[in-house]
């Protein structure tokens, strides 16, 4: 009885998404690791969480909007553009705190701003995000008059260096906050009310979820995570460049579907994100154990993207034809039975 | 009636904002009404109409194709590397990059009608991938990315440059693809069966019409504009690099929204997006002309495409209402 019931755990398991997604990423490991076992050492796994730490936050927010069936291509422009913010004021003599909170307030605006384009003026959210982008892409160009942010103060950059036994205390913040998350938006029935959006819009109208709010949260919810990330870049890098986190929401976007988020709503979860970001991460690290030149980043994350999202499709449909046959299977023997029982009598 | 009342009315919007745009900026600055000047400003904008034209007709099926601009920057590629490197004839690296570019969109389309997968998902995993290989192939072959490839033969620079009865290529080109993309979307069969597959594509499958093939063939000809975008552009600016075409993704996707083509599917056309594809790349002139700094053309053509997109869904919303109100009435 017992082994039934584990045999069921580990059945249910190899079905999450995530648990695939996490065996690919074992899979990366165990093969770069045989070619050059530098890149097992703890040293290096925590250098490559902690460079993937700006996605994870990124792949975070994006999954709340995601799941509701929308998406956000501007995480890039909010993340540069609270950066630069947080970063003229650190230079101007402002305190930490109030850096951070202003970089957190920006990237709640941009967010509110995009998620009342959404939800009030029906823009479809790929537009009105992309927009967005280009239109805070601007005004930190104009906010910087073109020029990089740099000599951030020394206790601004030590905020990303702090360790505790070892090990980098952002890290743990980052990854405690994606179990509460993970815990919100899975246990608590507010947070189930984003993939309920996402899985179907007029049947979580019909149950009474306030949709347009929710919908603007979790765009409020993913501007404020790419202001986090943004302020995680500023205290890793030290100096803020004028295309900061171009092109970054390509890599965001990505790093979500390989972990199992669809960019249909309703399906996904911000685990599985965080191990697509870090997949994502780690091909750039493996890349560099395996000497290999960097130029082959982008063909190898897009072949992997194209090739993970086909199969997955591919198995997807295949499983969901093998239930339907067994259900037609156990109507038809069911109807036998009964013909056989009437037979009987 | 009511159909043609519908999309003629924004098309003569537009023409109303450009006839403004052109008024406006020629009394910023009066060489903006220099014919000879806003005929050649043809050359900056025409990649983006070309691919704006044919990733009208994926929009109108129903998908998105976000690959072009990285199609763009491998056509540069495999032109500078064909013809530089391999020493082959610029003619046939033309066609067969060209032909590259339509392999792209193939695999894009097959991916997306007969694997099924979003769109969206497989044209961002191609715009990595297409880019990765242009940046592979530079990297590969020895040349610095950061200069490019260069010393194309006059012919080839020819392509932008040269005029017929002092009209320039640019503006045939955009006219010879503008009326291969009109004859097909509007007047032919196939032109129907596209719109038809984006308003309902079970009904179309029932009505006996190959969906699949028919949205394969869409991501097809966006890949094909792609690339003859790519030659253009590479023949304008004289060298050969894998980042062009990087930063059009926002300008193609405003033009085809703004020419009035529902990003949801079932309805567009071509004359909207040849128009926006107008306003835009004469703003984007005009900006520059008015000596505005480029950087501020990004907040326009951003604002444009917000603010277009709000009232299609405002007014359409509207009409919506009213007819419903006259319903109630009648």
């Amino acid at each position: 009885m017992k082994e039934v019931n584990h045999m069921s755990i580990y059945k249910n398991l190899a079905k999450k998404r995530e648990f695939r997604t996490l065996i690919f990423l074992a899979v990366i490991f165990i093969i770069v690791g045989f070619i050059n076992t530098d890149f097992l050492t703890i040293g290096s796994i925590q250098n490559t969480l902690k460079s993937s730490l700006l996605f994870i936050v990124l792949v975070v927010g994006l999954t709340i909007v995601l799941l509701t069936g929308n998406i956000d291509i501007s995480v890039g422009g909010t993340l540069g553009l609270s950066a630069a913010v947080c970063g003229l004021i650190l230079k101007n003599g402002g305190s930490i705190f109030v850096s951070i909170l202003a970089a957190i307030f920006i990237g709640a605006a941009i967010g509110l701003i995009n998620g009342l384009g959404v939800t009030k003026l029906k823009i479809s959210s790929f537009i009105m995000t992309l927009g967005m982008l280009e239109i805070t892409r601007v005004i930190h160009v104009i906010y910087t008059n073109g020029q990089w942010v740099e000599n951030l103060p020394a206790g601004f950059k030590q905020l990303s260096q702090m360790n505790v036994l070892g090990i980098n205390v952002l890290l743990i913040i980052v990854l405690a906050g994606i179990t509460a998350i993970h815990l919100f938006l899975t246990r608590s029935r507010k947070g189930r009310y984003f993939s309920a959006i996402g899985d179907n819009i007029d049947g979580a109208i019909l149950l009474g979820v306030p949709v347009q709010r929710y919908v603007i949260y979790s765009f409020i919810a993913s501007g404020v995570c790419a202001a986090l990330a943004g302020l995680i870049f500023a205290s890793q890098i030290g100096f803020i460049s004028t295309n900061a986190g171009l092109g970054i929401e390509m890599t965001v976007i990505a790093a979500a579907v390989l972990g199992g988020v669809s960019l249909s709503g309703g399906v996904g979860t911000v685990i599985g994100a965080t191990i697509g970001a870090v997949i994502m991460i780690s091909i750039n690290s493996a890349l560099i154990y395996m000497k290999i030149p960097a130029f082959w980043n982008d063909a190898i994350s897009g072949l992997l993207l194209i090739m993970i999202v086909v199969t997955d499709a591919v198995l997807s449909r295949r499983a969901d034809k093998h239930i339907k046959k067994e259900r037609l299977k156990a109507r038809v023997l069911k109807e036998e039975v009964s013909v056989n029982h009437a037979h009987a009598k | 009636m009511h159909m043609l009342s519908k999309i003629p009315k924004w098309n003569l919007g537009l023409i109303l904002v450009l006839i403004l745009e052109i008024i406006i900026f020629g009394l910023i600055n009066p060489r903006f009404w220099n014919i000879s000047i806003l005929l050649n400003s043809f050359n900056d904008f025409i990649g983006i109409a070309i691919i704006g034209f044919f990733v009208t007709f994926v929009m109108i099926t129903g998908g998105i194709d976000i690959s072009g601009g990285s199609i763009i920057g491998l056509t540069s590629v495999v032109i500078g590397i064909l013809s530089q490197v391999a020493g082959m004839n610029i003619w046939v690296a033309i066609i067969l990059a060209i032909l590259a570019a339509g392999l792209c969109g193939l695999l894009n389309g097959i991916l997306i009608a007969y694997g099924r997968v979003q769109a969206m998902v497989v044209t961002l995993g191609g715009l990595l991938l297409y880019s990765g290989i242009a940046i592979v192939l530079i990297g590969i072959s020895g040349v610095s990315a950061y200069e490019g490839i260069s010393g194309f033969p006059e012919s080839f620079s020819m392509i932008a440059y040269s005029t017929v009865l002092g009209i320039p290529s640019s503006i045939l080109l955009f006219a010879t693809l503008f009326i291969i993309a009109y004859v097909l979307l509007h007047l032919t069969k196939y032109g129907r069966y596209i719109f038809l597959t984006g308003i309902n594509q079970d009904a179309a499958d029932y009505a006996g019409i190959n969906t699949k093939k028919v949205i394969a063939s869409t991501y097809v000809l966006s890949g094909l504009s792609a690339g003859i975008a790519g030659t253009m552009l590479t023949s304008y600016l004289g060298s050969a690099r894998a980042e062009f075409g990087s930063e059009y993704l926002m300008s193609i996707l405003t033009v085809v929204v703004l020419g009035g083509t529902l990003i949801t599917g079932g309805k567009g056309g071509i004359i909207g997006t040849a128009l926006a594809s107008i306003i835009v790349g004469f703003l984007q002139v005009g900006m520059q002309m008015g000596g505005i700094s480029t950087q501020y053309i990004g907040l326009a053509t951003g604002l444009l495409l917000i603010i277009s997109v709000a009232l299609l869904s405002i007014s359409s919303s509207a009409k919506d209402n009213m007819k419903k109100l006259l319903g109630l009435k009648i």
